[in-house]
């Protein structure tokens, strides 16, 4: 392991431009664990999440020449590879199910108690923090984030203005990160 | 506008997250080209982000590492959107062309092998040729130096000044036949030196030569008839030689209607 050496996020980026497996693995030690947090949060299953993890250190290789410093940190373009990749993960998975069984759309934002899902993970990250949000709010943040619907869509399954639900969630958004620090 | 409100609307934190939609995304990153605060207060957002993240971070299976590593060498650098054609080339490429050299070493190395194999072939029937036809050349000249070191030996004795010299003429029933005694007037060795004489009729027959000591014929030894100077019985003493021709190992005395050839030692 190469964690005697770090690496700015600027030299990191371009070793990762002139495929630096080194640079990959040094990648990989210091950010897999934050990444597979990420990901566990919103797929909620060990299993599941470890392919999610590896398909997101593949694209992160792959994709690292369309990353943008402009646009954020090294970081928030993983966080957000990682989030896409574990909603679209649970969406194929999901789409089978909801096959058969076609209430587990609303079955997951008809309000607080509605998470069905394996609680283990109820203890990290941003997870953690939406028990402090008001019902209402908190299953805003578990639809736009946790499940990457659309503000519209959103909307539309809750039944309420569009301008509510973005005030809802941006208000969420800015109470979690008082309870992140 | 007021930024400040806009900073403080929950906007950062919805982009970070990417929860805006496309037209307030492109807004927001137009806006913070132009507005460093905005940027800084970005960065600051996205900074505590990572923190609580890597300080949350949920260590992943243990052989996950090995295998994340594994398959981006598998698959190789793999391609991005910004260059799409390149990159495959790049990764796929050394490999390709690693196999494809393999291949060509093989295939050469097999028309090597048969090219090589057949020169071999070639190359060892020559060289059994050339050790046959060298042994052959080895006993031929075994042959000669043998026959050499007879003629030097006979040389040698004709040379010999002390040696007597009797010339054994032909007698009336054999006009043609020839023949030379070398008698050593030291040793008293007798060579004898065929110059003609026939070939025996019979192999059962063989010749023998005679020394005539005080009218009686004495054997000095049968012989067939060779090259060179046969070395015959030590002859202390004799007036005359002859030779006959008698059954094979020779007679206890010459018949002498069998007399081919007879001289007398000059005195």
């Amino acid at each position: 392991m190469s964690n005697h050496v770090t690496y700015t996020e600027q030299e990191l980026v371009h070793l990762l431009r002139n495929r630096d497996n080194q640079a990959f693995s040094y990648l990989y030690d210091n950010y897999s664990g934050a990444l597979y947090s990420i990901i566990l949060q919103i797929v909620q299953e060990n299993e599941l999440a470890s392919d999610v993890l590896q398909e997101v250190f593949i694209n992160i290789w792959r994709k690292i020449e369309s990353y943008d410093a402009l646009k954020g940190r090294l970081f928030t373009w993983m966080l957000n590879i990682a989030r896409n990749a574990s909603i679209d993960t649970l969406r194929s998975k999901n789409y089978q199910n909801s096959r058969k069984n076609q209430e587990l759309g609303d079955h997951v934002h008809t309000g607080g108690n509605g998470q069905t899902l394996q609680p283990n993970v109820d203890h990290i990250g941003l997870r953690k923090t939406l028990e402090k949000l008001k019902p209402e709010h908190r299953v805003l943040i578990e639809l736009a984030y946790f499940k990457g619907y659309t503000h519209e869509e959103i909307a539309a399954i809750e039944n309420i203005p569009l301008g509510t639900v973005k005030t809802r969630i941006r208000n969420s958004l800015l109470q979690l990160r008082e309870y992140l620090k | 506008m007021d930024l400040q409100h806009y900073i403080s609307s929950g906007v950062i934190e919805s982009y970070v997250f990417g929860l805006l939609n496309q037209e307030e995304r492109m807004e927001f990153e137009q806006l913070c080209a132009t507005h460093p605060e905005l940027r800084a207060a970005r960065d600051a957002f996205e900074l505590q982000l990572e923190k609580q993240a890597l300080a949350q971070a949920v260590e992943p299976p243990a052989g996950l590492r090995e295998r994340v590593l594994q398959s981006i060498e598998v698959s190789g650098p793999g391609f991005s959107d910004a260059n799409p054609p390149l990159a495959p080339v790049r990764s796929m490429g050394w490999l390709r062309a690693a196999a494809v050299a393999c291949m060509v070493l093989l295939l050469g190395s097999s028309v090597l092998n048969v090219y090589f194999f057949s020169r071999y072939k070639l190359y060892s029937a020559r060289y059994d040729q050339l050790v046959a036809s060298q042994l052959q050349m080895a006993s031929a000249n075994r042959a000669m130096q043998t026959r050499l070191q007879d003629y030097e030996s006979a040389l040698g004795h004709i040379k010999n000044p002390g040696m007597i010299v009797v010339k054994l003429p032909g007698v009336n029933s054999s006009p043609a036949s020839l023949a030379t005694v070398y008698w050593d007037s030291q040793s008293k060795d007798v060579y004898l030196m065929v110059n003609q004489l026939p070939r025996p009729a019979a192999s059962d027959r063989q010749y023998q030569l005679w020394a005539l000591v005080d009218g009686k014929p004495v054997d000095a030894g049968v012989f067939d008839i060779g090259d060179g100077l046969l070395k015959m019985k030590n002859i202390p003493r004799a007036q005359a030689f002859a030779i006959t021709l008698e059954k094979r190992g020779g007679s206890p005395s010459p018949h002498l209607d069998a007399l081919y050839v007879l001289g007398k030692v000059s005195a």
